[in-house]
């Protein structure tokens, strides 16, 4: 009888939807070190992700929850590398937290003016090459969401120092054909044989490694730094308004 | 009447044939149409005698039949053919027996797992063995299972350890006389490795080698306190049978855990090491370890390559082992003393190698906790994909690796079932991810012929044929064909998906085809007109 109150105790919580009941600093610092030996090999060492999905962003394929985030990390992922553990839940909960205190928009003290930080993206120019909601250019990454994935410091550095951390995505190829033309644009892209590129015309091109002479990849980034185009109060209410950028309907 | 008994006869042939014997793994070399164990032959070559195919006309392979699998685990099989059947895994744990010429579906053995099976680097499977009418597969939930090839019903499933504390099965096992071998994974969880041999009839165990001593056994004085327990040594990639002198001798992998050496003092036998073990009672007749204390995780789980040539005047039995760590060694496969070594690829944790074979190693390698920079990296210099020896041209081949990794040490703390690998190395860099290359060894030497150049780090294996052909894959899905005599490429195609398994030749309606797993297919190629 016992038994089965039990159960249905642990239905219930289930059903209702538990939350984290290890959200302590000491739990996150636990947590971390849970994550770093058995997480980190495939999900990253701050879970900027590798071999699994990024963690750090917040976006979870298989449920978001508390209690999915439970679920999934104890028993594992069926059909997937994801493996199970065999911890006790308080120390599943620990990583949870952990992983929680990645996620840059739990943040909500980021200082700033957001219709300034708007009014500044449009008027400095940040739109010929960055897209949001599908306006703009696409010779920088796609913002729409970046207040999802990255924090205020990190954005703050990408303005001040473009070439600090510049994504494999936007390493740029130059190269000529054997008839002279000249071909520059981001890998897209690359095996043996061939690379595939977006070029600066906005063109999607692939082209044979044989064909090309003087191959180059650049990995600098194309971004001007804006330290000293930009105040230090213009540059607070930029971020600003880029830590507003997030998902639609996005909750967390 | 008459043609009744004819007929009789004509079946018995025809069963007899359909059986495969010991003596038919012994003369495999003998009977190039079936590729019927792991590596192709008891001598770990990967090569085919096969010669429909050559340099000349290998510019026309097209695909003959592609077998499309539902997974989506990553596909390692080796694929077994015989008497027109081929025999893949699929991953995790299922074996399907196909038409050879077609690639039609005889039958599909599903494998139901339980639901919290930890294997380190994916559920996978490397492929099956067969002896007699059976097919023997190892599972990741650690079962060796026995399949009637005809059906695929089970015969018996027996567990071989208990996937709850880590153990798992990945690789193929070897049939061997009467056994069928079979080894274990778990370097990554803390087990203390083992390799069994099974009585293919009743599934009963006739002998276990246990590659960590345990207190009092020879080895034992290389650990310290109750870390042998924990101390790893799986046995993850199929070996080879050296049956002239009865020995098997298979490779073992890292000791636990893997990047943390803190709690275990000492040379750490038999993990990094060739062991050769009598094939009859699983006693250790010699080993040879690559790596003493290893700190990087530098299994010694090639394929053994065994080679009777000449050796400085003498005909000697040779074994070829280009390891991990970057270092190309051959052995003597009577005593496993060493007599030369040579990197083939780029490393720096090494001066060389001493008169025994045994590291020099240089300072501020190990690994640290702000991370230390050394080539080659964590998936090493080559891993566990097939190298393959051809007798005609006499070099070894051997798909590398060209990278570094950030080695990190961190704290350990063993649970059971849970990882025990002391930290995590940051197995790629964004910034410089590496490449790979084909390469051609002077197997004497361990010098350089030639280098086909990837721009990946490929996952695949070698295969070599008497059409004087290399075949290779890369992670970038293309396979390719080269000249084993100088490494140009006479023949490529793009799969459209990652290459992660080692290819195979056999005969089937008397032309030769080529197989070779490719995302999650198996593609079979033939000569077009």
């Amino acid at each position: 009888m016992f038994r089965y109150l039990l159960l249905f105790v642990s239905l219930s919580a289930m059903a209702l939807g538990q939350t984290n009941p290890r959200t302590s600093p000491e739990d996150v610092a636990a947590g971390a070190k849970t994550f770093r030996s058995h997480c980190a090999t495939c999900h990253g060492i701050r879970g900027e992700g590798g071999v699994g999905p990024a963690l750090a962003a917040g976006r979870f394929f298989h449920g978001s929850s508390d209690d999915a985030l439970l679920k999934n990390i104890s028993d594992g992922i069926p059909g997937t590398e994801m493996a199970g553990l065999f911890y006790s839940p308080d120390r599943v909960w620990q990583i949870i937290a952990y992983i929680r205190s990645l996620n840059p928009s739990s943040r909500s003290d980021v200082p700033g003016d957001v219709g300034n930080g708007r009014s500044l993206f449009t008027s400095k120019g940040c739109m010929r090459c960055h897209r949001v909601q599908g306006e703009g250019g696409r010779l920088g990454p796609d913002l729409t969401s970046i207040g999802k994935s990255r924090s205020p410091e990190n954005l703050r550095d990408s303005i001040v120092n473009p070439n600090a951390v510049v994504q494999p995505r936007f390493w740029v190829v130059e190269a000529a054909g054997k008839d002279g033309t000249a071909y520059s644009g981001f890998l897209l892209n690359e095996d043996t044989y061939t690379v595939q590129i977006l070029d600066f015309q906005e063109r999607l091109r692939s082209l044979d490694k044989s064909g090309l002479s003087n191959y180059k990849v650049k990995k600098d980034s194309r971004m001007p730094s804006f330290g000293k185009t930009l105040t230090d109060a213009q540059i607070t209410d930029l971020v600003a308004y880029l830590s507003s950028l997030k998902p639609k309907g996005d909750s967390e | 009447m008459k043609l009744r008994i004819v007929l009789l006869a004509g079946l018995a042939v025809l069963c007899i044939q359909a059986q495969v014997t010991s003596e038919r793994l012994l003369n495999a070399p003998k009977d190039p149409g079936n590729w019927l164990t792991y590596s192709g032959s008891y001598q770990g070559w990967r090569y085919s005698p096969l010669d429909q195919v050559t340099r000349a006309n290998a510019g026309k392979l097209k695909t003959k039949w592609v077998y499309q699998m539902s997974t989506t685990h990553t596909v390692e099989t080796t694929p077994l053919v015989a008497d027109g059947v081929m025999y893949v895994s699929q991953p995790p744990s299922d074996v399907i027996a196909l038409d050879a010429e077609t690639g039609r579906e005889f039958w599909h053995y599903r494998r139901v797992l339980p639901s919290k099976v930890n294997v380190c680097c994916g559920q996978v499977n490397r492929g099956v063995a067969l002896l007699g009418d059976r097919v023997f597969v190892g599972t990741v939930d650690a079962h060796l299972v026995s399949l009637d090839a005809k059906t695929g019903e089970v015969l018996w499933d027996v567990q071989v350890a208990d996937y709850k504390t880590g153990h798992s099965i990945t690789v193929a096992p070897l049939a061997v006389k009467d056994m069928i071998v079979c080894g274990i994974s778990g370097g990554e969880y803390g087990i203390r490795g083992f390799l069994d041999a099974y009585d293919p009839k009743s599934g009963k165990r006739k002998w276990r080698f246990w590659t960590i001593p345990e207190p009092g056994q020879p080895g034992s004085e290389t650990w310290k306190g109750d870390a042998w327990k924990t101390g790893g040594g799986p046995t993850w990639v199929t070996g080879s049978y050296d049956a002239a002198q009865n020995l098997i001798i298979w490779g073992t992998g890292n000791p636990s855990p893997d990047w943390n050496g803190d709690n275990r003092p000492g040379d750490n036998l038999y993990s990094d090491s060739a062991i050769a073990l009598d094939a009859d009672t699983g006693k250790l007749k010699w080993h040879f370890q690559f790596v003493p204390h290893d700190v990087h995780d530098w299994d010694a789980v090639q394929v053994p390559v065994l080679v009777d040539d000449e050796w400085q005047g003498k005909q000697r039995k040779l074994l070829y082992w280009a390891h991990r760590g970057a270092f190309y060694y051959v052995l003597d496969r009577e005593t496993g003393k060493f007599l030369t070594g040579k990197a083939f690829a780029k490393q720096t944790w090494a001066k060389g190698l001493d008169a025994n074979g045994k590291p020099i190693r240089l300072p501020n390698i190990d690994p640290s906790a702000e991370g230390t920079y050394v080539w080659p990296g964590v998936q090493g210099a080559t891993n566990w994909y097939s190298p393959s020896y051809n007798p005609l041209t006499k070099f070894f081949y051997l798909a590398v690796w060209e990278n570094r990794s950030v080695y990190r040490k961190g704290e350990q703390e063993y649970s059971p079932g849970n990882r025990f690998i002391g930290s995590v190395p940051l197995i790629d860099l964004p910034e410089e991810p590496g490449h790979g290359a084909i390469r051609a060894l002077n197997p004497k030497t361990g010098e350089m012929i030639w280098n086909y150049p990837l721009h990946t780090k490929p996952w695949a294996g070698v295969l070599s044929t008497a059409g004087k052909l290399v075949f290779g894959g890369s992670d970038e899905g293309y396979f390719f064909s080269l000249d084993a005599e100088t490494g140009k490429e006479v023949w490529r195609m793009n799969t459209g998906g990652a290459i992660r398994a080692n290819p195979i030749a056999y005969m089937s309606q008397g032309k030769q085809l080529i197989t070779v797993a490719a995302g999650s297919s198996i593609f079979t190629f033939e000569l077009g007109k």
